[in-house]
């Protein structure tokens, strides 16, 4: 049994430690420490969860994606607390909307509001960079060296920096997090699990637009032992943290 | 739509200007300026200088064409969250990056010395791309915004031919994309690297790409 230093006089030992999740105890081989587990709390910004925001133009019931800000603001002041790494990462397009692919814009302006990605709504240019709907919320604000990732599509990986930043930093665990879980939630957990890292998805801590999606979403994780990881939530997971 | 040839090795090259987009790598204040960080590493930067002329030629005769011009920076977060140590820890600690150079932190994003140089500004409308390697590809939305645009071919210049200029065409090359390179819109501290890596480009049929210069590409867009 090896033990492993971190900071200056604390030793962190490697006894296997797992979190109660379905459908394996989490992590796969009981490395879950301090240094090499992640929280990634994805695109929780207003425009996915607040008033006047994209997803509550489009029609649908915020209170749904802000079920999960609460839980979420738990989880994330105890890997604070703790000292370990959090990401967050931000959906959004450059102001010149040259990271927009047509389709996606296109269909976004079917929604009855008619106010499309890049077009003024209530909080600003919807999804676009640096205006007020695409900010974080103010509950789950990013501090100081907690890295943001901005990322013009679903998945957090794609054309982002995020897997280097991952890498530099040794995390091997991802603590999922956010909105939503069909969506942003379950592209970024399929990309990190197909470049090898250990993802869970805490399901009171993501929400979907529609409940069905949500249910349907973690269910999809489970099959074949674990497809994609596993899923636990907030309580299991803060038990087993270091 | 327009088409039109430019000549080059190993072969003309025949490319639709609405598919093509201009990349214009690294010409970034602390690469070519008198008094930068690529100076104080003992680089003679007018090797570099003499890009820029024909870089703004090429540019002005793009942007009359409506043409797509990306820019590229290399540089990493304040934070440096994105610097590999490997990368960080190489040569004199006074020099490395993130320590405070000429012209403000060195490679850091927000710096003076990491912008682009005042004769190749960007226009408004032309995407700035910021890396944190070599290749414009990795960990950027470079292939995404070339993608959205409906780009299949691209002019690459700027700096330095054998470093971010040759790792660029590479990824780009292996994408699908087909570069054109015009040799003097590029340049390194080494002109032996630069003679190679433009031949290296051009070898074996045209491995990574055509090499051609301002004055056929002016010619083809003119």
């Amino acid at each position: 049994m090896s033990a492993t230093k971190i900071g200056s006089n604390q030793v962190e030992s490697s006894v296997p430690r797992h979190a109660a999740a379905v459908p394996y105890p989490w992590p796969f081989d009981g490395d879950l420490r301090r240094q090499n587990t992640a929280l990634v709390v994805i695109d929780m910004q207003t425009d996915f969860c607040g008033k006047g925001g994209y997803i509550d133009l489009l029609g649908y019931d915020i209170s749904l994606t802000r079920a999960c800000i609460e839980p979420i603001g738990r989880v994330l002041s105890t890997f604070r607390s703790r000292g370990m790494a959090v990401f967050h990462t931000r959906e959004g397009h450059r102001p010149d909307l040259a990271d927009l692919p047509e389709n996606k814009r296109w269909r976004s302006r079917r929604a009855p509001s008619g106010v499309g990605i890049g077009d003024r709504g209530p909080c600003g240019r919807v999804l676009v960079r640096g205006e007020p709907g695409w900010e974080i919320i103010p509950e789950l604000a990013p501090r100081s060296g907690e890295a943001i990732v901005d990322k013009p599509g679903k998945g957090s990986f794609c054309a982002t920096d995020f897997e280097l930043l991952l890498r530099l930093r040794g995390i091997r665990n991802l603590v999922l997090v956010g909105i939503t879980t069909d969506v942003c939630v379950h592209t970024t957990m399929r990309e990190a699990n197909d470049r090898g890292f250990e993802c869970i998805v805490l399901r009171d801590c993501c929400a979907a637009t529609d409940p069905r999606n949500h249910d349907a979403a973690l269910v999809m994780v489970t099959m074949q032992e674990g497809v994609f990881g596993a899923v636990s939530d907030s309580r299991a997971l803060l038990e087993a943290l270091p | 739509m327009a088409r039109t040839i430019v000549k080059a090795e190993p072969d003309p090259i025949d490319i639709e200007l609405d598919r093509t987009a201009v990349v214009m790598i690294d010409m970034q204040r602390d690469f070519l300026l008198p008094g930068g960080f690529g100076e104080a590493l003992g680089n003679d930067v007018s090797r570099l200088n003499a890009a820029v002329g024909p870089c703004a030629k090429l540019l002005e005769a793009a942007r009359a064409k409506g043409m797509l011009v990306v820019h590229t920076r290399e540089g990493h977060r304040p934070d440096m969250t994105d610097a590999p140590k490997a990368k960080v820890e190489r040569g004199a600690p006074t020099m490395r990056i993130g320590a405070e150079g000429p012209m403000g932190r060195i490679l850091i994003r927000g710096e003076a010395g990491h912008d682009i140089v005042a004769d190749l500004a960007p226009k408004a409308g032309e995407p700035v791309v910021d890396k944190p390697g070599k290749g414009a590809f990795y960990a950027t939305d470079l292939q995404s915004i070339l993608q959205n645009k409906g780009i299949e071919n691209l002019i690459v210049c700027g700096v330095t031919t054998e470093v971010c200029v040759h790792t660029t065409v590479r990824e780009a090359n292996d994408r699908g994309y087909r570069c054109i390179v015009p040799g003097d819109c590029c340049a390194s501290y080494f002109p032996e690297f630069h003679d190679v890596g433009l031949r290296m480009i051009k070898a074996q049929g045209g491995i990574f790409g055509w090499v051609s210069d301002s004055k056929r590409v002016l010619e083809a867009l003119s």
